[in-house]
């Protein structure tokens, strides 16, 4: 009989890498499978921003702590990820944006997140390379971010020393439940565990299809770009009040502009084409924003999947109706949240009481709890 | 508001100007457009625009006789335009002196050229050292010699080229270095002599070289260029038939200018970009779309060729423009099946006879694994961003497996020049450790095809204008 | 340093730029990448990241190592045709 690990995490982002990392770390025989290579899919392409100001009011008093985590990632990780905290400015613009801005920064406030409401004129304080347009700014200081494509690199090391057993190159094809737990399919061969995590984004859904459940899950496709290294021309997170831009640079100069502008793809085939009209439109905001950025030069655009369930809100729990299998991913602003998120569902599996409430997915599934397909 | 067209031809190159003189010719509404001021590609670049010389080589006038076609053609000439993105229908945008023009069609022509490779060596990004191509472009279009003591060094046909150009135009080659031995030369002589009057060309560069008493060495590669701020010497060590160093002693050369270049490596830019089927073709330059006769990729309506599609040269390139030109008026439904076929068979033959010369040189040019894997750990691999050698591997040591990978490790190729003086070489570097080209891959494709200026992007916009989606979900 | 040659050339008329402040004189429309070398300066930046000399490598708009600032926007010199009055600075991105 082949060996039987405690659990087999299957979808190597963020949050199977976290959730393997600390069930191991937790005393779990823990195996990992991905397809490709560690956090490369939205893990190792996202913009890499940690901000409470575009994340959802629900899932805000997670982002605080997954902020702590990122903060911190060089204690508890091995790895810094290149984390830069720094304040965070959400900015409006027209009398729309700024009432949008007031609203939401104020129930972002009452989940705990510190936003406060600052003039045009003292944002430009908080940020000197700021446009002179702005009306009002929502300033918040725990903010900043990541350098996403070091992601792969930070949690393989701490996995394998963690004595995960990491399979990356390793699509599995398919799951089935054992008398025991679960047989893994793969190229390779089985790969058996006794519980099971489905950590695999956009790709959670033909994951539940394995196990009978239909989850629907939409893949958004996120255009980014980048600049080349340049002098510094801001020193904070920049985001607009519509939510349409992302902006930071940096410390090696380069900056990225993102806000979720769509690109053409889809789960099987990624992003395929990115619209020129929409990288325009992303760059005139990004400048809007920060003019000193028309000098600069566009040196690459890129397209990430991000999965989103049908409310906008994780999937993290147990699989109803299939004993030891769990679901963990489509967090929207996963990255932020991912690492605590992750680690509450790794507390869940070893029996610890989480510290604060998961995301139970019966909510999203047709009456009657598991659909078969 | 964009333009629609039969055809788009990117790249005004012997290739890419013949298509869309072909195409155009066959009634078809043609839109060539290229970077440069004027058409010719890189083999047969015109003078600067206010540079006047009167036509002294072979390449200067079928330069100067393409550019005359298409001045009289109906062919809509868009020089200047720099290509950024390139989406399905397809919809080329390219910015010009007035901002961003896009412009649709639905064939698309690429035709964009090679690049130079070098391999890298200590002290190969001081100012003063240029690629062998480089140096042509200063030859025949800036009419003006690299420096006052030239070394001229690498392998390949550009390497007399450059040499005898620098001394018709009254300048010093102190020295010139060839990978290559005179067996190598030898051996490539009868494919050669399938092109007499290439071949006299090059015959022709030797004797002016032997003439002035150059020193040749033969069988020496660039150990390193050295200099503050500046190259002011050049040491060169002798080689062996595959490029491994040898142990016999290095030569010192007191040098203003350093020429270097090691073969061209395929753009095969938009065929990456729409992920049509690539393979890795070494002799060809390396990874190259797979096409029909005519340059027909797996992506329909995409035809790629000329060098861009895997080296070839220039009279082949041209043949390969006019066959994907005819291949377009085709598909259009301007040319019946007899037609083409009729029109298609001489130019089909020609370019099957000049297979052997075209061979012959790419082979002189093709990468030398031995001359990669002796790169010293130190040296600067991705220019840009000053990836060492010692970098790449400790990424292989790390689990780097494929180039992007690498990329995502080190951050090699991630600069503004988009991975292309690199690119090759660190291919092979990673390709060597997990055994093959084919298992590393090749980057894959984005806009924007090159750097473009954020200015020159956005325009002039209201703030209102820019679309706003609904509200998130809060 | 780069070496106008004289035989059968005919160049237009020369025009008058700053770089770093300091004139120089070229032909209307000449590469600035190439007016630069001939007039000595072959170094025209440093690398962002270990900060080496660099000057233009390739001439044709691939390397980027040869973008500067012109009247005060980032541009390839050698794509870049001199005019008159043009504000040269040579000190790459940052």
């Amino acid at each position: 009989m082949s060996h039987v690990h405690d659990l087999a995490v299957i979808g190597g982002g963020v949050h199977g890498a976290a959730a393997a990392l600390f069930a191991a770390r937790g005393g779990m025989d823990v195996t990992l499978l991905e397809r490709g290579p560690l956090c490369r899919e939205a893990s190792g392409v996202n913009a890499g921003t940690l901000t409470m100001q575009m994340t959802r009011v629900a899932l805000i008093p997670y982002a605080l702590k997954a902020h702590a985590m990122w903060a911190s990632a060089r204690d508890w990780l091995g790895h810094d990820v290149g984390v830069v905290v720094c304040d965070g400015l959400s900015l409006a613009f027209t009398q729309a944006e700024e009432e949008l801005l007031t609203f939401r920064a104020g129930k972002r406030r009452e989940a705990g997140a510190p936003i406060e409401i600052v003039t045009g004129a003292r944002a430009k304080e908080i940020e000197p390379g700021l446009s002179g347009e702005v009306r009002v700014a929502g300033h918040c200081v725990v903010d900043g971010f990541a350098n996403a494509y070091l992601t792969g690199l930070a949690y393989r090391r701490a996995l394998l020393e963690a004595g995960v057993a990491l399979r990356e190159e390793t699509p599995v094809s398919g799951v089935r439940r054992e008398t025991d737990g679960f047989a893994v399919e793969t190229a390779d061969g089985i790969v058996r565990a006794r519980r099971l995590v489905l950590a695999g984004g956009v790709w959670i859904e033909p994951m539940m299809a394995w196990l009978g459940i239909h989850l629907p899950i939409k893949t958004l496709i996120n255009q980014l770009s980048v600049s080349e290294r340049i002098a510094p021309v801001m020193r904070t997170v920049v985001g607009i009040a519509n939510g349409l831009l992302s902006l930071k640079q940096y410390p090696h100069g380069t900056v990225v502009i993102g806000g979720g502008w769509q690109a053409v793809g889809d789960r099987e085939r990624g992003g395929v084409e990115l619209l020129p009209e929409r990288l325009i439109g992303n760059a005139r905001l990004a400048c809007h924003a920060i003019p000193a950025l028309k000098r600069a030069r566009m040196a690459r655009a890129w397209a990430g999947l991000e999965a989103e369930t049908a409310d906008a809100l994780p999937a993290v729990g147990p699989v109803p109706g299939v004993p030891d299998a769990y679901v963990c991913g489509s967090v929207h602003s996963g990255y932020t949240s991912g690492p605590y998120i992750a680690r509450l569902l790794a507390d869940h599996i070893l029996g610890r009481a989480p510290e604060m409430p998961l995301f139970p997915i019966d909510r999203l599934l047709a009456p009657g709890g598991a659909a078969v397909n | 508001m964009t333009e629609a067209k039969d055809v788009i031809v990117i790249g005004a190159g012997p290739a890419g100007a013949n298509a869309a003189l072909e195409a155009a010719g066959a009634g078809l509404d043609v839109a060539l457009i290229d970077e440069q001021p004027a058409a010719g590609g890189q083999v047969w670049r015109a003078p600067w625009p206010g540079l006047e010389r009167p036509p002294a080589s072979n390449e200067a006038k079928a330069g100067d006789a393409l550019r005359a076609r298409l001045e009289a053609s109906r062919v809509d000439r868009r020089f200047g335009r720099r290509v950024w993105s390139v989406t399905s229908g397809f919809r080329v945008d390219a910015l010009g002196p007035d901002g961003n023009e896009p412009v649709t069609a639905p064939i698309l022509i690429a035709a964009t050229g090679a690049h130079e490779r070098v391999i890298p060596f200590p002290g190969w990004t001081l100012p003063g050292v240029i690629g062998l191509a480089a140096a042509t472009v200063l030859l025949k279009s800036h009419q003006v010699v690299p420096g006052a003591r030239v070394v001229v060094a690498g392998s390949g046909p550009l390497l007399a080229a450059v040499a005898a150009g620098i001394l018709k135009a009254g300048g010093h080659v102190v020295a010139i270095a060839d990978i290559a031995g005179p067996a190598d030369w030898l051996r490539a002589a009868p494919a050669m002599a399938s092109r007499p009057a290439l071949l006299a060309e090059g015959a022709g560069w030797t004797l002016k070289i032997l003439a002035k008493r150059v020193p040749i060495h033969f069988r020496h590669a660039v150990a390193a260029a050295e200099g503050e701020g500046r190259v002011t010497r050049v040491r060169l060590k002798p080689v062996d038939s595959e490029g491994w160093a040898g142990s016999r002693k290095a030569v010192e050369i007191e040098a203003d200018a350093l020429c270097v270049g090691n073969g061209l490596v395929p753009g095969a830019e938009l065929s990456k970009l729409f992920r049509a089927k690539h393979r890795y073709d070494r002799l060809r330059g390396g990874w190259i779309p797979e096409t029909d006769a005519f340059g027909r990729t797996s992506v329909p309506a995409l035809i790629a060729i000329g060098d861009g599609a895997g080296l070839s040269g220039a009279a082949p390139a041209e043949l390969s423009g006019r066959l994907a030109g005819l291949a377009a008026a085709h598909d259009a439904g301007a040319t019946d099946g007899a037609a083409f076929a009729r029109l298609a068979h001489p130019l089909l033959t020609e370019r099957a006879r000049l297979a052997a010369f075209a061979d012959a040189s790419a082979g002189m040019m093709a990468l030398r694994p031995a001359q990669v894997a002796g790169i010293a750990p130190e040296t600067i691999i991705c220019r840009c961003e000053d990836v060492t050698r010692a970098e790449i591997d400790a990424a292989f040591a790390a689990g780097a497996r494929h180039v992007n990978q690498l990329k995502h490790f080190t951050r090699c190729g991630m600069g503004p020049c988009q991975g292309r003086m690199c690119g090759d070489v660190a291919a092979e570097l990673l390709g060597q450790r997990v055994g093959s080209r084919e298992a590393v891959g090749y980057w894959t494709g984005r806009p924007p095809l090159r750097p473009v200026g954020l200015d020159q992007l956005i325009g002039d916009f209201d703030y209102a204008d820019i679309p706003i989606p609904k509200p998130a979900p809060l | 340093m780069m070496i106008r040659s004289v035989a059968d050339a005919r160049r237009p008329a020369l025009v008058r730029f700053s770089v770093d402040g300091a004139p120089v004189e070229a032909p209307r429309g000449e590469p600035l990448a190439t007016a630069l070398a001939a007039a000595g300066h072959l170094g025209l930046r440093e690398s962002p990241r270990l900060g080496g000399p660099r000057g233009a490598f390739c001439f044709m708009g691939v390397c980027q190592e040869c973008a500067i600032h012109v009247d005060g926007v980032l541009r390839q010199a050698c794509m870049t045709p001199v005019a008159e009055g043009m504000v040269v600075e040579l000190r790459g991105v940052p």
